[in-house]
């Protein structure tokens, strides 16, 4: 009952937040307060955890019938993307400070929160669907009040897109509960399973559009070029790993036959968003826009990381998904902000803010340099790790994601040209560049991040590794 | 039936006290012990009527909206007419033979004419008149199909015959095309758009919210066993008429300017939801899902038209772009619009979702996968007019003089009381679950 509150609290919460902070501003505080104490409660889970398997946390709103009862269990993957997303949900705090609305911002950041918590939690296929369903509503309302020009635009096709694949995820699940009898994941044996290939198509897709994998990604681009730079913080770092996280367990985990028969497609898939987003990110002008296909083509990694369905592979992709939050984050706050300052997205608009915000801007290029994967930053793990999983697995051909870490080398040293070095342009010359100390901390926590994890791995595989312990045991075929 | 005689009771002693203002709160007292009634099983027997959980559990909550209703109802005459829907409604709720069926129908459809025309302008006038128009032709083909039944020596005293030839189920049939008529059924739909769209908003809610679900869930009490009887050719003719309903109002809704309109729409579509029940009333959760859909759809349905008609001052003349900036003049007003029409597009936590979700499961439970495709499709686009409601009200800034009046806060009592049932069924399901027809 008490972690049903860390859901339904912060849903609640939110409402009376918005009509009752209008005039006093204090929104920010208590929605910082209120994930540090979310992610002070995910730690405490994880202190909790047995060795394998689930923790039970609570049971609720049983319905008989329709097998309709939200059982929030939790296991080391889900406590590892709780722990990332608090993380995620207090770094966007701090780079919102400023924001105009607070009141309504921050109570459809806290709304957010309790939604993706309770996506993490329930194992209940049917509660696991209403909030993966629920996180679009914040969203839809922080991309259109706070978003660019096109706002509109892009929060109705990301709203009408990514509802549509999840028709076919909630279809799939009623197949799922007609062939198996339950709604529970933990307790689905694929066995039972009369459809299930028909099964993993339909989850496969409706997760790649999350993902997002190509083709399925257009929505991407729009959404994250016109939310507000935090909002595409939270877009790479918590949305786009719930279609990652919910590939792992519902494809890989509870269809693990069906896994190794059409892993080709996650792997064809990851690829192809791999350098097909490399070229995009190439040819893009808009600096935004360049940092958006970068991040596609760092979850086709990820991807090619899953589709390995090997241990280490699986591990390596979900460091991967830690990595991509962190590193894509500061780049997208970056841009966001010399969006802001500028008044331009474009990147022949801007050149030799070095000179001017010698601080930031250092910390664009060591974000940079963590994408391209610069040994020392996270990105370097990641995609070693991911190289050499997917060449143990496929043979020495897939040496092919090296050209997509070459393509972010080219696309990210050229933006570093273009943007940071260069000649001063004459927009950047008359532009006051000043940034509040609160998202300029969130900066410096970014890169400590990067760095840290670069350097020392081996704190983060440690606890990624237990997750997938019980996946390595079977042999791989659980 | 104790329900009954007391709102009918009421219904006719408030055509003498109409005038008094203290019709509303009598009028509240009244369905308040109405519901104890229901609650607690005081019922008179009655030859021709029966009861189940599931009707007694409706018919509160049926009590429930019309309260609302009658709270943000001004025109005292509106509410006497509504308490005689009410008291048709039980009658036809719980009427368990074809004549008491056929004969509350006539009756409830007899007094919704009454109701719309309470007429003040042209437009008002027209709406009336189409609906008039469309149901005196639903009466005739119930009429029809009436006599060719009775021809085959059936009784009207009865449930449907299990056994019958074929003139007779082609007459039975042509009985529930009639029916369609009211539950605006493509191609029957034509009158609903337009009288919806151009009626008074509150009575509008009325007709729309109240009435169509009552006739849905009666309909699906008496004509089950026939659908049931003859399913092989019943699933084909109903899944296509849902099919084709659902995306004609759907597609329709996309296009309007008029927020009216595209309400109306809506409830085209979700007229093509619910009859996907009868489409699937081989599945055991067929009729769980038609009570949760009628539930759903009666608490969220009503409150946007309620809330129409206090945003538009009773006129519903409202386009969409009178609607924008509404954020910034009336904060409550918008988020529960905003609620309620998220509920209508099946987004979780509402009522609406948990009642198309247990409808699309029912359609999969009798393996027809394809159909719950095309109606998560549907909904999906749905979702495409709804959030473009929501556009206008919370993105779009006010522009030049808008014709948006404030909503009292008598209505925003009923609307809470709408919400609260909105909210309640999308996170409690067991109450629906419990009970059987």
């Amino acid at each position: 009952m008490s972690y049903l509150s860390l859901i339904f609290a912060p849903i609640i919460l939110s409402i009376f937040i918005y009509f009752f902070t209008k005039q006093t501003n204090n929104a920010k505080y208590i929605a910082l307060a209120l994930f540090t104490f979310m992610l002070y409660m995910s730690i405490n889970i994880y202190m909790h955890l047995p060795e394998t398997g689930y923790l039970l946390l609570s049971s609720f709103l049983h319905v008989e019938a329709f097998d309709f009862n939200l059982v929030l269990q939790v296991d080391r993957l889900s406590v590892i993307m709780l722990i990332l997303t608090s993380v995620l949900l207090i770094l966007v705090g701090l780079s919102s400070w400023s924001i105009e609305k607070q009141s309504a911002y921050f109570s459809l950041l806290i709304f957010f929160c309790g939604a993706i918590f309770g996506v993490f939690m329930s194992t209940n296929l049917m509660w696991f669907f209403i909030f993966w369903e629920l996180t679009l509503i914040p969203m839809y309302f922080l991309i259109g009040i706070w978003g660019a020009e096109g706002r509109i635009y892009a929060a109705v096709k990301f709203f009408l897109y990514t509802h549509v694949a999840s028709m076919l995820i909630l279809l799939s699940f009623f197949l799922i509960y007609k062939q198996s009898g339950t709604f529970d994941m933990t307790l689905i044996k694929s066995g039972v399973l009369t459809t299930p290939a028909l099964i993993w198509w339909l989850l496969f897709i409706g997760f790649s559009v999350k993902m997002p994998l190509f083709p399925f990604h257009t929505w991407l681009p729009d959404a994250h070029v016109q939310a507000p730079a935090p909002i595409s913080v939270l877009l790479a770092g918590v949305l786009l790993k719930m279609g990652a996280y919910a590939m792992i367990r519902m494809l890989i985990l509870i269809l693990p036959l069906q896994a190794q028969k059409y892993a080709w497609a996650i792997l064809l898939l990851g690829l192809i968003s791999l350098l097909y987003a490399g070229f995009m990110a190439l040819y893009e002008t808009h600096l935004k826009k360049m940092v958006a296909y970068s991040s596609i083509s760092h979850m086709g990694l990820v991807a090619i990381g899953i589709s390995t369905l090997s241990y280490d592979g699986l591990s390596a992709g979900v460091y991967e998904m830690i990595g991509h939050a962190f590193i894509i984050s500061p780049l997208f706050l970056i841009a966001g902000f010399l969006h802001h300052k500028t008044g331009s997205w474009q990147m022949r608009d801007m050149g030799g803010i070095m000179q001017r915000v010698p601080y930031i801007s250092a910390i664009f290029v060591l974000a940079g340099l963590g994408a391209l994967g610069l040994p020392g930053t996270m990105g370097f793990i990641g995609e070693l790790s991911i190289l050499l999983s997917a060449i143990g697995k496929y043979g020495v051909w897939l040496i092919v994601i090296l050209l997509g870490s070459m393509l972010s080398a080219a696309y990210l040293i050229w933006t570093f040209r273009r943007v940071i070095y260069g000649e001063m342009s004459e927009v950047v010359k008359i532009t006051d560049f000043k940034m509040p100390k609160a998202e300029f901390l969130s900066l410096i926590i970014f890169s400590i991040f990067i760095i840290l994890f670069g350097i020392y791995p081996q704190a983060l595989f440690d606890i990624i590794n237990q997750a997938f312990s019980a996946y390595a045991t079977s042999g791989g075929a659980l | 039936m104790s329900a009954f005689v007391l709102l009918f009771a009421l219904a006719i002693v408030s055509l003498v006290i109409h005038k008094l203002s203290i019709l509303k709160s009598i009028s509240i007292v009244t369905l308040i012990a109405s519901s104890a009634l229901v609650l607690l099983h005081f019922s008179t027997p009655l030859s021709g009527f029966t009861s189940s959980a599931a009707i007694e559990l409706f018919q509160v909550l049926l009590f429930t909206v019309i309260s609302a209703v009658i709270i943000s109802e001004d025109e005292h005459i509106n509410i006497t007419q509504t308490l005689f829907i009410t008291a048709a409604s039980v009658l036809l709720l719980e009427s368990s033979t074809l004549l008491t069926f056929i004969i509350s129908f006539e009756a409830l459809s007899i007094i919704s004419f009454v109701l719309v025309s309470n007429i003040k302008n042209a437009k008002q006038a027209e709406g009336a008149i189409k609906m008039f128009i469309s149901g005196s032709i639903a009466t005739a083909i119930i009429v029809l199909g009436l006599s060719m039944y009775l021809l085959e020596g059936h009784s009207l005293n009865a449930l449907i015959d299990a056994k019958m030839s074929n003139f007779a189920i082609v007459g039975i049939w042509i009985i529930m095309m009639g029916l369609f008529y009211k539950l605006t059924i493509v191609p029957m739909h034509s009158w609903a758009a337009d009288t919806y769209a151009q009626i008074k908003p509150s009575l509008a809610a009325t007709l729309s919210g109240v009435v169509k679900t009552v006739v849905v869930v009666a309909t699906f009490k008496i004509f089950s066993p026939f659908i049931l009887n003859n399913i092989t050719l019943s699933m084909p003719i109903l899944a296509l008429l849902a099919l084709v309903t659902m995306t004609l109002g759907n597609f329709l809704a996309l296009w309007q300017k008029s927020v009216g309109k595209i309400l109306s729409y809506s409830s085209i579509a979700h007229a093509g939801y619910m009859l996907l029940a009868f489409v699937a009333i081989q599945s055991k959760y067929a009729s769980t899902a038609l009570l949760y859909m009628a539930v759903a759809y009666i608490f969220m349905q009503t409150s946007l038209f309620l809330l129409l008609d206090k945003l538009s001052d009773g006129r519903g003349d409202l386009s969409l772009d009178n609607l924008k900036g509404l954020y910034s003049k009336d904060k409550f007003a918008s988020l529960i619009f905003s609620i309620e029409l998220f509920s209508l597009a099946g987004i979780p936590l509402l009522a609406g979702f948990l009642g198309k979700a247990i409808l699309v499961y029912a359609v999969v439970d009798v393996n027809l996968i394809f159909l719950a495709l095309f109606t998560l499709l549907n909904s999906a686009l749905s979702v495409g007019y709804y959030a473009w409601i929501i556009k206008h009200i919370y993105f779009d800034k006010a522009e030049g003089k808008n014709k948006i009046s404030r909503v009292s806060n008598t209505a925003l009592i009923s609307q809470l009381i709408l919400l609260s049932g909105t909210l309640y069924f999308g996170l409690f399901a067991y109450n629906i679950f419990e009970v059987a027809f």
